[in-house]
């Protein structure tokens, strides 16, 4: 079925999802929930709620902790459907009370021997949960209980695959994405019905392992985002294998540190962008492609933003894919500067060597996998950055399979900064630590953002100046990014920390509970 | 089994604080050497296990069946840093190369890292059943046997790969930018005994655990000095002359921080890859 026409017909018979999950809701969430990975899907991560505002975030307080029992450092990003919170780490998940939070259910997966390095969340649609495993199946959970309905394998495991990512949901297409670059392998994008398991298509991002001189890679690990008016879904690749070497894979190795825009029924290419031109340093290009429709050069546009991991923010027009900005938000030193097509050019001699090369950003790059935001009324894409630079190593004894290299990092440090959409200049910069910090951003429309800095302070930061108006310690590293919604009258805001999920909200007596401007 | 492994919780912190202290600090010109080679260490608290200190590198071998298993273990909670045959992955090092896995006996220094994790390196704390950790332990050495059993060809950096350097541009290159700290007679005196190979590019592109020292100002106008310990937007931490942690919310106090190290970033923005190499054939000559 045609997803516009399955929309209309969902809003006929929404009665038919009781409690669970209306796939139109994702359209316009309600703001009491959190119902998808980035919290919809334009992948700004921006809350309309303003109860929390920068005159009153200094009272923020604890809620409530869940604590998982489990030593993990939680990724997830928790979903919000009435009244519930469902999160997850490796092999589990967790069905928690959003008021309490005391725990309704907890799903343990069998012991198995994927990658245990982290877990990103569920997706929902209907009654059901949709999760990926460290062996590379995606399961169906009944959210009731958290009993499993199926379970599909994505790929073979055995081979080198792995999937942390959380599905996205665009009508009745949920959409799952695979890790694997420690082997030669191909990436793919997968369309799953909800109902079944069965695959209504599949989106290959390389030519089949094996194809002469062509590339493997093209990991599809992170959470795309989409355009219901235009009707394409966004998706980040990762990058081409064998990792630090690009010699058994010239060109361009397409479609991997790719952005590509794909039409949801079909999973037929539309455009693509490559952040990173045959990438030696894997710097996948997953990073969230944020969407906004905002003013550029004078012209109203449909925009799509990407901070990469190579170090470049991106800002490209995302009905054509055509580039409209490329610029470094931190130290990069790999590139020849950048070609017609707004593409980085990579320098040859900044390929990994026997002797060593020195290249900012380091492998983890300028950021990763946690989220950043976008602040419509100041302009401003907010991302924690990692200033960083490494040595890189690649021999002809390192092979041509999988890492077929290796580099240390040197030096790094963590800085959250605030990059003017329109120009790529860095409005403001505000120190997060040493090393670097796990913790992804989120902005509210009272001017507040919210983040973690590499010690485990959670951080209220104001989006205009950048200056700190609230924090509290967690006690571990924060790898995961804060979400928001209402309830019952009271905006909380959560973060997952080490083990533990904090929900924080203003006391019961706090003034003022309404907007600051009300003063 | 579990006899296998004493817990020496502290033993990392110990570790890392002597590494500290070591030989790119430029205020420590003329004193004696520090190494971290733990067998020339003299430690300033008793240690509780002697033995480690003074045992030959692990070379015993370990059960098949230890290590089928430790394979699947490390696979799944180490693989992905550190690779799935140990031998390097995304941004954990090589642990076939490990000084520390070479001084590793049955685990009395790989376990205190697993445990502990590094912070200060990105490597989070695992807590593992003791025969978790014992079959963690069969894999690594097993892999580190067979790494090293390999004739020729070895994958991973060796010292031989990092001789393209020109040894009179490296002691220019240090003449203009390295002197005005560090001096070939002085602190650097043997450092190319002490470290070699990777380990010294890496130390002297960044010495990462080196720490500053710090002075803190009291309201009374006291003044509080001591190797910097801890630092976040709103406290400061200090390890003072007698070893005591300090702190203080850090809208109460003044500080300033006196951190040499600082200058080796600034270097990082400019070296050419050349640069390097020459610095580092000119390093190596310092034995």
């Amino acid at each position: 079925m045609n997803f516009s026409r399955f929309f209309l017909s969902l809003a006929a018979v929404s009665s038919l999802f009781g409690q669970g999950l209306n796939p139109a809701d994702l359209l316009k969430p309600p703001k009491d929930s959190w119902p998808a990975y980035h919290g919809d899907y334009s992948g700004m991560r921006h809350s309309p709620l303003t109860q929390v505002t920068p005159d009153n975030v200094h009272q923020l307080s604890l809620a409530w902790a869940f604590q998982t029992g489990v030593i993990t450092n939680l990724k997830a990003t928790p979903l919000l459907v009435n009244g519930i919170l469902y999160f997850t780490s490796p092999d589990n998940v967790w069905a928690v009370d959003a008021r309490s939070g005391h725990q309704l259910w907890h799903y343990s997966y069998p012991a198995n021997k994927g990658f245990h390095i982290g877990h990103r969340g569920v997706s929902m649609y209907g009654d059901w949960l949709f999760y990926t495993t460290p062996d590379a199946h995606l399961l169906s959970l009944n959210a009731k209980d958290g009993t499993v309905r199926w379970n599909v394998a994505l790929a073979d495991a055995k081979a080198g695959y792995w999937s942390t990512m959380s599905p996205l949901v665009i009508g009745n297409h949920v959409l799952v994405g695979v890790s694997g670059d420690f082997d030669n392998l191909s990436g793919f994008l997968r369309s799953i019905d909800p109902e079944t398991g069965k695959t209504q298509w599949q989106w290959d991002s390389v030519p089949p392992a094996g194809t002469p001189g062509a590339t493997t890679g093209g990991m599809t690990w992170m959470t795309g985002t989409y355009d219901p008016d235009l009707k394409l879904l966004y998706w980040g690749t990762g990058n081409p294998t064998p990792v630090l070497t690009g010699k058994p894979r010239p060109g361009d190795n397409l479609y991997t540190c790719s952005i590509v825009a794909l039409n949801p029924d079909t999973g037929k290419l539309v455009w693509s962008f490559q952040p990173s031109p045959h990438d030696t340093h894997d710097w996948d290009a997953v990073e969230t492609p944020v969407l906004y429709d905002g003013d550029f050069d004078g012209k109203l546009r449909k925009l799509l933003m990407q901070a990469s991991r190579n170090g470049y923010f991106f800002v490209l027009d995302r009905t054509t894919g055509k580039s409209l900005l490329t610029k470094p938000f931190g130290p990069v030193n790999w590139s020849k500067g950048v070609d017609k097509d707004g593409r980085p050019i990579p320098n040859p001699d900044k390929e990994p060597t026997p002797d060593g090369r020195l290249i900012a950003p380091d492998e983890g790059g300028l950021t990763n996998y946690r989220a950043p935001s976008f602040d419509p009324k100041t302009g401003l894409f907010v991302v924690s950055a990692k200033p960083s630079y490494s040595i890189y190593f690649s021999k002809p004894a390192d092979g041509t399979y999988g890492w077929s290299g290796a580099d240390y990092s040197v030096w790094s440090k963590a800085v959250l900064e605030a990059i003017d959409y329109k120009t790529g200049d860095i409005r403001w910069e505000h120190e997060l630590g040493p090393g670097g910090a796990g913790a992804g951003v989120m902005t509210t429309a009272s001017g507040l953002t919210f983040t973690g800095d590499s010690h485990g302070n959670a951080l209220a930061i104001d989006t205009a100046t950048g200056k700190t108006l609230w924090h509290a310690g967690t006690g571990a590293p924060i790898q995961s990014s804060p979400v928001t919604y209402e309830l019952d009258g009271s905006q909380y805001v959560l973060i997952g920390s080490g083990g533990v999920l904090f929900a924080w909200r203003l006391p019961e007596n706090a003034t003022p509970k309404t907007s600051a401007t009300d003063q | 089994m579990i006899s296998l492994f004493s817990k020496r919780l502290g033993r990392l912190a110990l570790a890392s604080s002597f590494a500290a202290s070591s030989f790119l600090l430029g205020q420590n010109a003329g004193a004696p050497p520090q190494t971290t080679n733990p067998a020339v260490q003299t430690p300033s608290v008793p240690r509780q296990d002697s033995k480690a200190t003074t045992a030959a590198p692990d070379t015993d071998t370990y059960p098949p069946e230890l290590v089928k298993n430790g394979q699947d273990i490390f696979g799944q909670n180490c693989g992905f840093c550190h690779g799935k045959d140990a031998g390097g992955g995304e941004s954990g090092p090589d642990l076939t190369r490990s000084q520390l896995v070479s001084q590793d006996v049955k685990g009395n220094k790989i376990g205190d890292v697993v445990r502990n994790g590094r912070p200060e390196k990105g490597m989070p704390r695992f807590n593992l059943p003791e025969m978790d950790m014992a079959a963690i332990v069969a894999f690594i050495h097993d892999q580190k046997t067979k790494a090293e059993r390999k004739k020729g060809g070895r994958r991973g950096v060796d010292v031989s790969d990092l001789q393209t350097g020109n040894l009179e541009e490296g002691k220019k290159y240090f003449a203009a930018n390295c002197a005005s700290c560090h001096s070939a007679a002085g602190d650097l005196k043997g450092v190319a005994s002490r470290f070699q190979g990777l380990r010294l590019e890496q130390r002297f592109l960044y010495p990462r655990d080196a720490t500053g020292n710090v002075t803190v100002t009291l309201p009374s106008g006291k003044q509080v000095t001591g190797k910097l310990a801890y630092q976040d937007e709103f406290v400061i931490g200090l390890k003072d002359s007698y070893g005591w942690y300090q702190s203080w919310p850090v809208s109460s106090v003044k500080f300033t921080i006196d951190n040499p190290a600082e200058a080796h970033h600034t270097l990082l923005t400019k070296y050419s890859d050349d640069d390097i190499h020459n610095l580092m054939a000119f390093l190596q000559t310092l034995k």
